[in-house]
């Protein structure tokens, strides 16, 4: 799995880098900036939810 | 179509320049490869009727099947004349095969959204009835429900209606096209954009996991390319790949058409036969003695005349690439030695980043920082911070935009820095080797931006 967010929907509030520490981090003006690696399968829920809770929903799951 | 008359590709006899209705007025140059069109301002002088459209160019092939079509326009290496320059059978290919319920939509990209270009205005405005041929058969070919011509300009919009009462007058059946405006904007071009301004949404770029040719306008396979690719079509479909590329006489093959700005005698939009070498275009722009030369426009690579680098090449799509050049938006901005170069990529520079959407956070951020730092560096009040921020910023920037707006400006200040190492170098130490009155000769009419006003 994978995540991947639209630019021009993210306005930058940071919620899923508190959730995807891992995958994410954000760089000097708040934006996520995604790692290549692919979420792990245990990691599902929290990716679920990142998408979920994003304000702008600007958070899309691909499976590949 | 028109009438059929064959179920071939044929090659009658006649006139093939895109700029045909000018060819009276305007002889080539000596070496005959290159025609100067028209200046700046384009005016619908010579408008072609359709009779005399058809007595020049033939009529449209008939019985052509999506089979043919793609291996000639395979074999004659027609690219997007656009700016991405992909190879356009590759797009046909994609929206042809694309599984989708709905039934595709063809977009012939008239809007110019780079300012400094005027050949698609030129020609939609002298010869809309080739870029209508080419939508036509592409329409066709795709058993496309709807075709749209996006235009910015005013009197091609005119120009582009008459041609289409024209059509319909003269009985022609083909799919009728519906002219959308394309508003003001740099961005309001993007492929993207153009897509959701066509489903009746906002001229802005849009993310999305897939290509347009599997789903673009309203989510149907959307074939989207510039105008004068749509002209060279309808060229290449009748006359073949053979003589498009190779064959015929002489200079008899496919041309192509270019703006050219700048510090010239004669700006203006002219037609490149081939063969035809930079130099030979120069003199014939009455260039003089230039500094350098940006290819491709805004998101473009400049060219050092500086250094002992030969203009004797030929402006064609394999010799650009092989000196890492591209044609881009079919633009050439030539710089003298009155102004600096790197002030003027540093004028663009800041122009570019006032265009940017306001989309996307790294573009919205990040392109007034790599602004600020080509200010420093072109105005030498700090050279080194400059280097060092655009070292900083630019990754935080690169490919992480919804369009390409961001990536163009990167590869435009990269070349700029590349190309005159030794300019900046001058900068260091508070030197330039601008010369002149420093007016910016490339930033697009009534522009004003800060560091264009230094040299201003």
């Amino acid at each position: 799995m994978r995540l991947v967010i639209d630019p021009t929907r993210c306005h930058g509030h940071g919620t899923c880098a508190q959730l995807l520490d891992e995958y994410i981090r954000l760089d000097k003006w708040h934006y996520p900036i995604v790692g290549k690696q692919k979420v792990s399968a245990g990691h599902a829920d929290l990716l679920m939810r990142a998408s979920q809770l994003c304000p702008e929903l600007a958070i899309s799951i691909v499976d590949d | 179509m028109i009438e059929s008359v064959s179920a071939s590709i044929m090659a009658p006899t006649g006139p093939r320049r895109l700029s045909l209705g000018w060819e009276s007025a305007h002889r080539p140059s000596p070496s005959g490869r290159v025609v100067f069109v028209s200046d700046l301002s384009p005016r619908p002088r010579l408008v072609m009727p359709l009779a005399e459209h058809v007595a020049g160019y033939g009529r449209l092939p008939s019985g052509l099947t999506m089979r043919m079509a793609l291996d000639t326009l395979r074999a004659s290496n027609l690219t997007g004349r656009g700016g991405a320059g992909f190879p356009f059978w590759k797009k046909l290919q994609a929206v042809a095969t694309a599984e989708s319920r709905k039934s595709p939509v063809v977009i012939a990209n008239g809007s110019e959204s780079e300012p400094l270009s005027k050949k698609d205005t030129l020609l939609l405005k002298n010869n809309p009835h080739l870029v209508l041929d080419g939508i036509s058969m592409i329409a066709g070919l795709l058993g496309a429900k709807s075709a749209y011509l996006y235009v910015k300009d005013r009197e091609a919009h005119t120009a582009v209606n008459a041609a289409m009462r024209e059509r319909r007058e003269r009985g022609i059946s083909e799919l009728r096209v519906t002219v959308v405006e394309a508003p003001a904007g740099y961005v309001s071009g993007q492929e993207t954009a153009v897509v959701r301004r066509i489903a009746k949404g906002p001229a802005l770029p849009q993310f999305s996991l897939d290509r347009i040719s599997t789903s673009g306008v309203r989510g149907a396979p959307t074939l989207l390319s510039n105008v004068e690719t749509f002209a060279q079509v309808a060229i290449v479909l009748r006359f073949g790949a053979d003589w498009y590329r190779q064959g015929g006489q002489g200079s008899d093959r496919g041309t192509r058409l270019l703006t050219l700005v700048g510090a010239v005698g004669r700006p203006g939009v002219y037609e490149l036969l081939p063969g035809a070498t930079l130099a030979e275009l120069l003199r014939e722009a009455d260039a003089g003695d230039p500094r350098a030369v940006l290819v491709g426009g805004y998101f473009g690579r400049w060219v050092d005349l500086g250094t002992p680098n030969s203009t004797n090449f030929p402006m064609d799509d394999q010799t650009l690439a092989e000196r890492k050049l591209s044609f881009g938006a079919g633009i050439l901005g030539v710089v003298g030695h009155d102004t600096c170069p790197v002030v003027e990529a540093a004028a663009i520079t800041e122009y570019l980043a006032g265009q940017s959407a306001g989309q996307c956070g790294p573009c919205m951020h990040g392109l007034p920082e790599i602004s600020t730092a080509m200010a420093r560096i072109a105005l030498s009040s700090d050279v080194e911070r400059g280097m060092h921020d655009l070292r900083a910023v630019i990754p935080l920037v690169e490919h992480r935009g919804g369009c390409q707006h961001p990536d163009g400006v990167i590869q435009l200040v990269r070349s700029t820095v590349g190309a005159f190492a030794e300019e900046v170098k001058l900068h260091r130490s508070g030197r330039c080797t601008a010369r002149g009155s420093h007016t910016s000769v490339l930033l697009p009419p009534g522009a004003t931006v800060a560091a264009g006003a230094v040299v201003r």
